[in-house]
C-alpha cells in the first residue's frame, strides 16, 4: 500500500514535472508584438478558411496581419511584380513546384530551416515530421525548406461507379485496362445522351499537369541524364500519343479546348464515364447542387503504365516568406505561418475542404467520422505516398516550357505526327530551358 | 508677405501657357512618355523580370523575332483575321446603313436594338460567347442540332476558328461602321440624286456612281477608326481561346502578350510589341494617304 502511495505520488510529481517542461517548451508568441504584416493570397480555399480566424492570431500575438487575396491569374502577375519591384510584402501563397526555382533564383524566397530548428521561434507542437514527406519535399530548392504546405494535391481516376456496376466492367489497373474501359463507354447511349469514354484537360499548357503522370506511368521524363529534352526519346513519345488518342478516340469533341473547368463539367453533366485530373475537384463532383453524377462516384490511382509504373505527381500550395523584407517582419511572418499551419488549423481546413500536407488532420477522429468517400480518401493517401513532387519540367522559365510541351499534347489530340512534333518541340526546349 | 505673393502671382500670370497645362503635361509624361520610352529601351534587352537587370543585346531581339515561327503564324492569323472581319464590316455596315437611311416606321426602335452589341463591354459580351461556342454544353450546338443540323466545332478546331472569331468580332463591330457611314449618308448633298433621277438612272446606277465615290472618305474613315483596333484584337479573342487551339488564333499581339506576361520575358515581349506598331503604323498611313486621295476627287 505504502509502496502503491509512494509510486503514485512519484508519477504525479514526474506528470507535472513534464506539463511544466511542455510549458516551458511554449514559445513566446508575444515576441513580435507591435509588428505589421502582409500576405499576398490566392483566393484559394484556404485564404476563405483562414482569413476570419486571422483575428485569433492577432490576439494571440499581437502581429497586425493585413490579407489581400486574387484571383489566381491575376494573383501570379501581381506578385511577380510587386516582389520585383520590392513593395512590402512580407509573406505570400506559392505553388512551388511552378514557380519555386525562377522565385529562388530571383532572390524572393526566405529559407525557413533556421526558423524552424530555432526552438526560441517553433513550438514542438508543431511538429515538422507531421508532414507527408513528398510535400516537404517539394516545398524546398536546393536542399533547402522554402514553404510550408497549405494545400497538398494529387490527381486521380475518377469513375461512374453506377455505370461500371451496371455494365460490369473493372476498375482499370493499367493503361491498356483504361484505353479499353474507355472505348467499352465511348458512343454508349445513357438517358438520351451519349457517354464518352473519358475526359482529359487537352488545352495546351494546362493539359502538361495531368499529362505529366502518364509521363512518368510510360517510364517517360522530362530530362534525360545529361540534362536534354528526353520528348524524342520512345517513352514521351508513347505517353505524347496515348493521351492524345485517348481524348480524340473517346473524349469530348473539341478537346484541344478543354481545361479543367470544361472538363470537369461534361463529367459532372453525366456526359463522361472517366475523369483524369485533380483530386480535389471531389468536392465539384460530389456536389449535388451542382453535379448530377454527386454519390456515384468513385476513385482510383492512376493505372499502371506498359512497364508496371503508377506514377502520379503532387503538387501544393505553400506559404514563404520573402527575402525582401526585413528580419523583423519576416520573425512575425513566420509566427504567423506556423500558427496557420499548426495542427489544429491542418484538421480545421481539411473539415472546410482543404486537403490537409499533415498526416495527423487524415488520421484524426473527426475527419474519419465525416468521410462520404473513404476510397477517396485511400486513393488520396496512396498517391501522396508514391506521388512525384516534380511535376513541371526542373527549369526556371517553366511556363515557356509548358507551352512547348502542350503544343506537343495539342498536335497528338488533333492526330497528326506524334513523332515529328514531339522532335520539334525538343529541340525547342533544348534551346530555350533556362536553369 | 503680400508683395511676395502678388510677385508669384503676376509670374505665373505671365506664364500662363505654361503653368496651366503644366499638370496634365506632367501626367501625360509619366503614364504615356517615360513607358513608351522605357519600353524602347527594354526592346535592345535581354530581360526575365526578376532575374537580374536588363542585359543590352542590340538588335537581337528582332533577329529572333525574324526566325520565330510563332512570330510568323502571329502576322498569318493576324492578316486572316483582320482582313476578313474588316472586309465583312464594312460591306454589311454599308448595307446594313443603305437600309437604315431609308426611313421607315419604327426605325429609331430597331436602330437603336441594333447598336446593342456595339455599346456593349467587350469582355463580357466575350465570355457569353465562349460558353455559348462550346461544342458540349454551348447554346449555338444546341440550337443546331434542335433543328436537325450537324453540331459544329466553333472555337474548338484550328480550321474554324479564325472564322468563328470573325463571326463574333463582325456581330459586334459592324453597328459601328454602320452608325459611321449613316451619318456619312445624311449628310450627302441631294442635287446630285436628283440630276440622277431626271437623267433616269436606276437605283444601282445611283449607288454605284454617286453614293460610293461621295461616301468614299466616310467608308475610310471608318475603316481606319476600326483597324486601330481590329488589328491589336485582344480581349475578345484572350477571353474567348486564349489563342488556341494551340497557336491557331493566336495574333501576333497575343504572343506578345503570352511571352511578356506569361512568360515573364519582358525584353523579346517589348520587341514584339514593336512589331505589332510598326505593322498598325504602316497600315494606317497607307489608309490615310487613300483617304486624302478620296477627298481630293
Amino acid at each position: 500500500m505504502k509502496n502503491v502511495l509512494k509510486s503514485a505520488a512519484f508519477a504525479l510529481v514526474l506528470s507535472a514535472g513534464l506539463m511544466s517542461a511542455s510549458a516551458s517548451a511554449e514559445i513566446n508568441w508575444k515576441q513580435s508584438q507591435g509588428t505589421e504584416i502582409r500576405f499576398l493570397m490566392n483566393k484559394h480555399p484556404f485564404t476563405t478558411y483562414i482569413e476570419p480566424k486571422i483575428a485569433e492570431f492577432e490576439k494571440l500575438t499581437g502581429i497586425k496581419v493585413v490579407m489581400e487575396a486574387f484571383p489566381e491569374d491575376q494573383y501570379r502577375n501581381k506578385l511577380t511584380i510587386e516582389l520585383n519591384a520590392g513593395g512590402k510584402v512580407d509573406g505570400f501563397m506559392i505553388m512551388p513546384g511552378q514557380d519555386d526555382r525562377y522565385y529562388w533564383k530571383a532572390g524572393w524566397l526566405q529559407p525557413l530551416d533556421g526558423y524552424i530548428s530555432d526552438p526560441k521561434l517553433t513550438d514542438p507542437s508543431w511538429n515538422p515530421k507531421d508532414f507527408f514527406a513528398s510535400f516537404a519535399k517539394s516545398s524546398s530548392v536546393e536542399g533547402k525548406q522554402i514553404g510550408v504546405v497549405i494545400n497538398a494535391e494529387t490527381s486521380l481516376l475518377a469513375y461512374r461507379k453506377d455505370l461500371f456496376t451496371k455494365f460490369k466492367q473493372k476498375v482499370p489497373a493499367n493503361m491498356k485496362e483504361l484505353e479499353a474501359v474507355a472505348k467499352f463507354f465511348h458512343g454508349k447511349e445513357m438517358d438520351g445522351k451519349k457517354l464518352v469514354g473519358i475526359t482529359l484537360r487537352g488545352k495546351k499548357a494546362a493539359a502538361t499537369s495531368q499529362w505529366v503522370d502518364f509521363l512518368y506511368s510510360f517510364g517517360g521524363s522530362w530530362t534525360n541524364a545529361q540534362g536534354k529534352s528526353n520528348f524524342a526519346s520512345p517513352e514521351d513519345i508513347a505517353a505524347f500519343k496515348f493521351y492524345g488518342d485517348m481524348l480524340r478516340q473517346y473524349g469530348p469533341q473539341g478537346g484541344t479546348m478543354l481545361h479543367w473547368a470544361e472538363s470537369t463539367s461534361s463529367f459532372m453533366e453525366g456526359k463522361a464515364a472517366m475523369i483524369y485530373d485533380a483530386n480535389v475537384f471531389k468536392a465539384l463532383y460530389e456536389n449535388p447542387k451542382e453535379s448530377k453524377v454527386a454519390g456515384q462516384v468513385g476513385y482510383a490511382v492512376i493505372p499502371a503504365g506498359p512497364k508496371g509504373l503508377q506514377l502520379p505527381h503532387v503538387s501544393n500550395w505553400s506559404l514563404s516568406i520573402s527575402k525582401t523584407s526585413t528580419p523583423e517582419r519576416q520573425k512575425a511572418a513566420w509566427l504567423f505561418i506556423q500558427w496557420a499551419t499548426n495542427k489544429e488549423n491542418g484538421l480545421g481546413a481539411l473539415l472546410a475542404g482543404v486537403p490537409s500536407g499533415r498526416k495527423s488532420s487524415w488520421d484524426s477522429k473527426e475527419y474519419k467520422a465525416n468521410d462520404k468517400q473513404p476510397d477517396w480518401t485511400a486513393a488520396t493517401m496512396k498517391s501522396f505516398d508514391i506521388g512525384q513532387g516534380q511535376w513541371n519540367p526542373p527549369v526556371i522559365n517553366v511556363p515557356e516550357i509548358r507551352d512547348i510541351t502542350g503544343q506537343v499534347i495539342v498536335d497528338a489530340i488533333e492526330g497528326k505526327d506524334v513523332a515529328e512534333s514531339a522532335k520539334k518541340a525538343a529541340e525547342l526546349m533544348d534551346k530555350k530551358m533556362e536553369r | 508677405m503680400k508683395t511676395a505673393l502678388s510677385t508669384v502671382s503676376r509670374y505665373v500670370d505671365r506664364r500662363q501657357a505654361f503653368f496651366f497645362p503644366a499638370p496634365a503635361v506632367a501626367v501625360l509624361f509619366l503614364i504615356i512618355v517615360l513607358p513608351v520610352v522605357f519600353n524602347l529601351y527594354l526592346t535592345f534587352t535581354k530581360w526575365t523580370v526578376g532575374l537580374g537587370q536588363p542585359q543590352f543585346i542590340g538588335f537581337d531581339n528582332f533577329v529572333e523575332a525574324f526566325g520565330d515561327e510563332r512570330v510568323w503564324n502571329g502576322v498569318k492569323v493576324m492578316i486572316y483575321f483582320s482582313g476578313a472581319s474588316l472586309a465583312l464590316e464594312l460591306a454589311l455596315g454599308l448595307a446594313i446603313a443603305l437600309y437604315f437611311n431609308r426611313a421607315f416606321k419604327g426605325s429609331e426602335v430597331v436602330q437603336a436594338i441594333y447598336i446593342i452589341p456595339f455599346a456593349a463591354t467587350p469582355v463580357a459580351v466575350a465570355l457569353i460567347w465562349r460558353i455559348m461556342l462550346n461544342p458540349e454544353i454551348g447554346v449555338l450546338n444546341y440550337l443546331l442540332t434542335s433543328v436537325g443540323l450537324p453540331p459544329g466545332l466553333w472555337v474548338s478546331s484550328a480550321d474554324a476558328v479564325i472564322p468563328t472569331l470573325v463571326m463574333v468580332d463582325v456581330w459586334k463591330w459592324t453597328p459601328m461602321i454602320t452608325l459611321i457611314v449613316l451619318a456619312g449618308l445624311k449628310s450627302l448633298p441631294q442635287d446630285p440624286y436628283e440630276a440622277a433621277r431626271i437623267d433616269g438612272a436606276n437605283p444601282l446606277q445611283i449607288f454605284w456612281y454617286i453614293t460610293l465615290p461621295l461616301i468614299r472618305p466616310v467608308l475610310i474613315a471608318a475603316l481606319m477608326l476600326r483597324s486601330l483596333d481590329n488589328l491589336k484584337e485582344f480581349d475578345m479573342i484572350y477571353t474567348i481561346t486564349q489563342g488556341g487551339p494551340g497557336i491557331a488564333s493566336e495574333t501576333l499581339y497575343l504572343y506578345s502578350y503570352n511571352v511578356s506576361f506569361g512568360f515573364f520575358k519582358a525584353g523579346y515581349g517589348s520587341a514584339l510589341m514593336v512589331v505589332v506598331f510598326l505593322v498598325v503604323l504602316v497600315f494606317n498611313v497607307l489608309m490615310n494617304r487613300l483617304r486624302r486621295d478620296a477627298s481630293v476627287v
